[in-house]
Formats: C-alpha cells, structure tokens, sequence
C-alpha cells in the first residue's frame, strides 16, 4: 500500500506495549471484536445469503416462465417462496446495510471503536445462526406457510410438521442479531463522535446509520414478539392468533407487516444515506442542501413504519385506522421527492466523474423511484384493493428493494472498498453489471406490473393459461434471469477485486469526510490522532492545514475564502498531529 | 405508460373491465395513481437525464460549489404536496364511492326487501334490495350459499356462483380454515376470508357473462387452484338455476334416505 504523498511523515508512530501472539487468520476474523472485521464479516454474509435469495428466485422463476409448469413441485415451490422473503430482507438487505454502517459510521465520526464490541461480534453470529438455521431446516423439512408464516396457515393444524418452528427460530435469532447490532451502532453513534463532530456535522450516510438502527430497535423487537407467540401457539398450547378461543389471526398480520413496512423504510434510507455520501465527491460539489437531506430521512424513518396498515386494505379493519395508514403512505411522496430534487441539485453545476460508484447511485434512484411510484399507487386504498397481494405490487417492492440493498449497496461497495480493502473494484464489468440489473429490473417491475393488474396472486407456484398473463410471466422471467446475470457478475467482480484489485491510496475519491483520514484498510484503533473537526467536511480542513504548512509560499488557488473561524470545542486534541487546522 | 391508458390498449396492459360500479370506481383511482406515477417517474428521469448529460466532467470545466438553504426546496415542495393531496383526495372519493350500495337496476331480481343484514363499512340505503350470499372459503375452494331455505338447509354451490345482472349482491365473508382473499377482479377489490371475523363487499354486475379470479391469500399447497367463477345470469335463469338446484339437493337428500331405509349403515371401522 503505498502512504500518500500528502500525510506521509506527519503521521506519528503507534507503539503498543505487548503483542499478542498471532493465531490463524480465521480464528482472528471469526473472534475480532474490531467493528471493521465485523462489518467485513456482515458483508460477506450479507452477499452470501443473497445468493441464496437470488436462486430461490431463479427457481420461482423459471417455475412460472410458462403456465401450469411442472418444473417444481408445488410443495418444493412453496418451501422456497416461504424462505425468499425472510432471506431477501432479514439475511440480505438489512444486514448488508448494517454492515455497511458498522464499519464506515464510526470511522465517519472519528470514533477509535464502538460502543460494545463484544455485542457487535455476538449480533453477527446470532444472526449467522439464525440464517443457518433456516436453510439447516432445507435438510429436512422447511417452512411451506408463505412469506410471513401467516396464521392460521401457521398454526399446527395446518403446518403440522416442524418446518415453522425452524423458520420461527432463524428469523427470531437473526432479528436478534440484527437488534443487538442496531444497539451497538446507535450507542456509538450517540456518544463516541469525535470533538467537534456535531449532529449537524455528521455525515449524511451515518445520519442514516443513525436513523437505520433506531428504527431496527423499534421494529425489530415487534416481529420478535410476534415470532415468540407464534412459537408459543404452536408449541406450548397458546392461542394468541387462534380464532377458536378468542385469539386473532390478524394481529399477527399487524406486527409482521409493521416490521417489514419497516425494513421497507430501512432500504430506502439506507441507500439514501449512501448516495448522499456518494454522489458529493464524484459531482465535485457538496451535497445541495445536507439539513434537508437529513430532514427527508428522518420524515421517510417516522412515516415509513407508522405506515404499515397501507398493505392491509382489504382486511376487516375501521376505515379511520386505514386513512391514517394511507396518509402516512401519501405523505412520504413529499420527504423521498425532496431528496430527489437534493441529488439532482447536487449534480447540477458539478464536473461528474461518471465512476461505476455515482453510477450505480444514480441507477439506484432510477429503479428506487420507479418501485415507489408503483408503491405509492397501491397506498391509494382503492388501488390497493386492486393490485395490492398481487405481483404488482411485489414488482414495485423488488424494484425498491433492489434499488435500495442491490444498486445502493453496489455503490456504497464500490465506493467503500478501496477503504475495507485498500484496492479499487473494477469498473469495466461493473459497466455490464449495472446495464444488465437495471434493465432486468425495469423489465421485471413492468411486466409484473402489468401482470398484477390482470389479477395475478403473488406466491402461486403456477397460473394458467387462459388469463392472458402468459407473455407477462415470461418476459419477466426472462428480466429475473437478466438481473440476476447482472448480480452474479458484479458479485465475481466484487469478490475477484477484493482480492486482486488495483492498490490505491487511502483517499482515492477526495471526499471530505473522515473515514478517508485513516489508512486503507484502517487500523485496529482506526486514527492515530482523532481529528478536530470543524465543519461538514472535515478531511478539506485537514487538507487545506496541510497545504498551509507544507508550501511555504501561497500558491494562487482556485479555493475561495477559507472555512469560516469557528469555536474550538473543548477537549479538543487539536495540538497534535495533523488534525488541527492551527 | 401514461400512453396506455388509451382504452384501446386498456384490455392488454390496464386492468381486466369493471362490470360493477365499485369496480369502475377502483379503476377510476387507478388510471389517476397510474397517470400521476408515470409522470413523476418521467420528470424525475427527465432531471437525471439532464443532470448526467449536462453536467459531465470536461476538460476546462470547473464546477460551481453551491449548496442551499431551506428555501430551495419550497418550490419542488409545492407540485410534491399537490400530487399528495390530489391523491388522497381522489382515493378517499373513489373508496367512499365503491362502498355505496346501490340500488337494483330495471332488469334486477328485487328481492329480499326487508332482510338486509348489516356488512363491515358498507353503506346499504334502504330499498336497495340486495341479494345476501354467504361466501365461505375453504382450502381450495370457495362456498356459496345463496338466500332462501332454513339456516343450515340453504342452497349452496362450489367455486361457482351464479347471480342475477344488475341487482346488488352483498356477499358475507368467512372461513372455516385459513385466511382466504376474495377477489374477481371485473367485480371490485379484495376483502379478506378471515377465520372468526366477518367481512363483506357487494358488486353489481352490469352485464351478462362468466367473471373469474382466484384467492390472493396464500393458503398453503393448492393456493394456486383456487379460483372462483362468477356467472353472472338473467334473473329469470337465476330463479331456474334455483329451482334447478333446490330440486338437486332434494333429490340427493331422496337417495340418501332411500339408502338408510333399505340398508343399516356400517359406520367408521373400530
């Protein structure tokens, strides 16, 4: 790795007082406790079990490429299709998200650590177990009671086999894992931002870091409920969701879609945060407004999960509730089309460097504004009456979903890797890559569109034939297979680049923010000197110091008026090292 | 996709025809939602495309390092909350619309005045003269039991049902088993078959023909198969299929008890 030219030397030396001896490079990454190594470890797995989502696709799909298709097994089908959606969400799009977060947000804000390490290393393995305990159960016999295991479908009478328990159980510990990680990240964040380091000066993607793990915390323990009386129902006798002794099925319905209303909202703050980070430095611009950025996010956080009744429209429920929940739904047009309008703005007048990372983000916002249009139609309640359970509105769900956790993701990888690995991800496959997902999903989202408005349910393992769906069915076949192409390729690009990409230095991009202060890959304790930071966009105050002193005579520079002077926080370490802008 | 909504194209791409006026209405709020959405997806790709085109770095180009403050957004706000309102305005007309019962058309059956039984957010006027149809599903097909008969000796048919044109149905929902969803696309919304609650829609169907859906609640193994057909019949031919079916019923009702005379049933083997 070679150091940059410009802090080389002005970095002081770090001198430990003992050694611990080395031990197999697995056993240091599977026990590390470093929240990097975590969050190289959720990634990971992240990718992984989205794989696994993407196959249980490929197979769905090529189930229902042609009508009444004998392919699969209906029960086949059915164990599949009932995994697909906890592993696309819970496995995949959450946890890549939070390791994400957990590895950038903290080097963001200057932190030399996280809050509990310890409880960082035990969320990842929950959720690794929980993740191994659904598919462990594929050696067996899954779960066949759908998506969100709704009772009374999930109850012993109808699931009689322990298919549910297993699903019960690896969703419970994964959310678990998830909630312990979200704690984590949210205490960091709340106490452990360098001097200076103001709310007002965080970074937009850890601002969504920020907003992501209160919403895992406030979400997530709901669908736990949910899973411990399900469990109970089916195993100790209870009758939470028995209608035969007084329970309700549909308060289940309740927790579960409140939970994934709030994945929903999660992704889609996620990949906001991750484009706000991304597209500044590419634009050679700040972002238009950073205030209304993080107003947006914190409308779309509120409004997002107190919206979740909008995919119960045709359940027996006061019209009153049902308007509240449609008004929410309306309202988030207004925060997710600010931030629109701030990412345009923040292009406008830049110089973009069309890198696969802006890139990747701007296809994000392309297929993220596409799924939510189409969410926006089915929170109408007459037109959710309409095209709500059907693939419609699962078209519009996945294209948000692999908007926000796939192209979101893809940018934030290509844009991070360079710090996690100290090498560049490849573009020129990246290129094919993103074409090959971004028409797949266009295509995939209109033909299912079109095909959920004819009235096709979604998680039927055949149609027939004589509903005019059959071109629908297999020109959206034909886009799954061309997205997940895509998917698959960037995925080798990823994984042949963490390895053998092209060596960078640490600050390859010229962001402003602090991560780029550390070496790449950072250190344990990530910063030899915690930085000072008087602004939005610390690194340039760093950088600017570092002209000052290193050319002796003031060159004419294109830069306007230096940073206003602002107060010195106090506590700060502003004498040592580079970080100090005196 | 603004352009299809073109009725020529509607049949291929939009909706299947509404044939009820709650139907008609959804499909009103429909062609809103969809008109509206495709032309937020256009303005905001139109800005993308501009912005990327645009805005490209070039030799000799510097960029202009601006941000804003609040007021920047006050515009772009203005169309957003138009589009909300306009939305919500529109949904809530169109969702108070499809509840209202109306009342039997000139060619409608006109029967059971004074029997109206009271169904979950609708709003029934009086003199409607709604036909009652329990709907009951069951894993993986729908029961139907139309009016008339004693409680527990009531007409009844399987995944098809058969209604007279142009008078109101009012269908009660439920389930013996799992959730269940009702939905005929041609004939209104979905409304959920829940175990233990009571649920209800009505339609009007306004013109003769077969209409058909499937449940949209996933239900296990066979979810696939279950569809339903709805005929939809002259009340003349509603009364002979009846008849038809009372007669069925009565007869098979003949044989089994011819059966009991001449033989003592065996029972379930020990």
């Amino acid at each position: 790795m070679t150091p940059p030219a410009a802090t080389a030397g002005a970095r002081p030396e770090l001198v430990t007082e003992s050694v611990p001896r080395r031990r197999p490079a697995w056993i240091e990454r599977a026990t590390s406790s470093d929240h990097k190594s975590v969050g190289v470890m959720y990634i990971g797995a992240a990718l992984t079990f989205g794989l696994a989502a993407l196959t249980a696709l490929i197979v769905m799909r090529v189930q229902l490429i042609v009508p009444e298709n004998t392919t699969t097994d209906p029960e086949i089908f059915n164990r599949i299709m009932s995994s697909f959606a906890v592993t696309g969400v819970v496995l995949f799009a959450i946890p890549l998200a939070l390791g994400l977060f957990s590895y950038i947000s903290p080097l963001q804000v200057g932190a030399r650590g996280v809050a509990f390490p310890r409880l960082g290393l035990l969320s990842f393995w929950l959720y690794v177990a929980g993740g191994f305990t659904i598919f462990g159960s594929f050696l067996w016999r899954p779960s066949e009671a759908g998506f969100a295991a709704l009772p009374p479908l999930s109850e012993p009478l109808y699931s009689n086999t322990h298919g549910v328990d297993t699903w019960t159980i690896g969703t419970a510990l994964a959310i678990l894992g998830l909630v312990c990680c979200a704690v984590n990240l949210v205490v960091t964040l709340r106490t452990m931002r360098a001097p200076g380091m103001a709310w007002r000066r965080v970074p937009v993607f850890t601002w969504a870091a920020n907003l992501c793990g209160y919403l895992v915390l406030v979400c997530g323990p709901v669908m736990l409920a949910a899973l411990v009386m399900l469990f109970v129902d089916r195993n100790y006798g209870g009758v939470f969701f028995d209608p035969g002794y007084g329970g309700a099925p549909i308060l289940y319905e309740h927790l579960a879609w409140f939970f994934f209303t709030g994945a929903f909202a999660f992704a889609v703050i996620f990949a906001a945060g991750v484009i706000c980070d991304v597209l500044p430095p590419f634009a050679n611009k700040p972002l238009f407004s950073s205030r209304a950025a993080r107003a947006c996010l914190l409308a779309i956080a509120i409004l997002g999960p107190l919206a979740w009744m909008r995919n119960m429209y045709s359940a027996p429920i006061p019209t009153a509730f049902l308007v509240f929940a449609m008004l929410f739904a309306v309202a988030l047009t207004i925060p997710i089309g600010l931030l629109v309008f701030n990412w345009v703005g923040t292009i406008w007048g830049g110089t973009l460097r069309t890198r696969a990372a802006p890139m990747f983000a701007m296809a994000a916002i392309s297929a993220m504004t596409i799924g939510l249009v189409g969410d926006l139609a089915w929170s109408l309640i007459p037109v959710g009456w309409q095209i709500q359970n059907t693939t419609a509105a699962q078209g519009a769900t996945i294209a948000v979903f692999a908007g926000a956790a796939v192209l979101g993701g893809f940018a934030a990888l290509h844009y991070w890797m360079p710090k996690i690995t100290g090498r560049l991800v490849g573009e020129g496959l990246a290129r094919f890559a993103l074409v090959a997902i971004l028409v797949g999903v266009y295509v995939f989202a209109l033909m299912s569109f079109f095909a959920g408005v004819k009235g096709q349910p979604v998680e039927i393992y055949k149609f027939y034939g004589d509903e005019g769906l059959n071109g629908f069915n297999l020109v959206a076949s034909i886009a799954a297979f061309v997205m997940a192409g895509g998917i698959l390729l960037e995925l080798g690009n990823l994984a042949y680049s963490y390895a053998r990409g092209v060596v960078v230095g640490h600050d390859p991009w010229g962001a402003g923010t602090l991560e780029w202060f550390a070496t790449s890959p950072p250190p344990i304790h990530n910063f030899d000197v915690v930085p000072d930071v008087r602004s939005a966009e610390p690194l340039y105050d760093i950088r600017r110091a570092i002209r000052d002193r290193t050319q002796t005579t003031r060159q004419p520079t294109r830069d306007r008026t230096p940073a206003p002077p602002e107060r010195q926080p106090a506590g700060a370490e502003s004498g040592s090292g580079v970080g100090g802008t005196r | 996709m603004a352009l299809l909504a073109a009725p020529a194209t509607a049949s291929v791409f939009g909706p299947r025809a509404g044939h009820s006026p709650n139907a008609d209405d959804i499909r009103t709020a429909y062609w809103v939602a969809v008109i509206l959405g495709a032309v937020l997806i256009v303005v905001v790709h139109a800005f993308l495309i501009a912005a990327l085109v645009r805005f490209r770095a070039r030799r000799g180009r510097s960029p202009r390092r601006f941000t804003a403050g609040a007021r920047a957004f006050v515009r772009p706000a203005a169309p957003l909350v138009a589009v909300a309102v306009g939305l919500f305005v529109v949904a809530i007309v169109m969702m108070t619309k499809a509840r209202d019962v109306q009342a039997t058309g000139p060619e409608g059956l006109g029967a059971d005045t004074g029997l109206v039984a009271q169904v979950n957010g609708l709003s029934i006027p009086a003199g409607s003269e709604p036909l009652n149809i329990n709907v009951i599903g069951q894993r993986w097909l729908w029961r139907f039991e139309y009016p008339g008969g004693r409680p527990g000796d009531r007409i009844f048919s399987y995944g098809e049902l058969t209604v007279p044109v142009d008078t109101p149905i009012l269908l009660h929902l439920t389930s013996t088993d799992v959730t269940h969803r009702w939905f005929i696309p041609s004939l209104g919304g979905q409304v959920d078959a829940i175990p233990g609650q009571d649920a209800g829609t009505w339609f009007m169907a306004d013109d003769v023909g077969t209409y058909h859906g499937q449940s949209t609640s996933f239900s296990g193994t066979s979810y696939a198969t279950m569809r339903a057909w709805v005929h939809v019949v002259t009340p003349q031919a509603y009364q002979h299929f009846i008849d038809q079916k009372r007669s069925q019923l009565a007869a098979a009702q003949d044989y089994v008890a011819k059966r009991l005379q001449e033989s003592t049933p065996a029972g379930p083997k020990p």
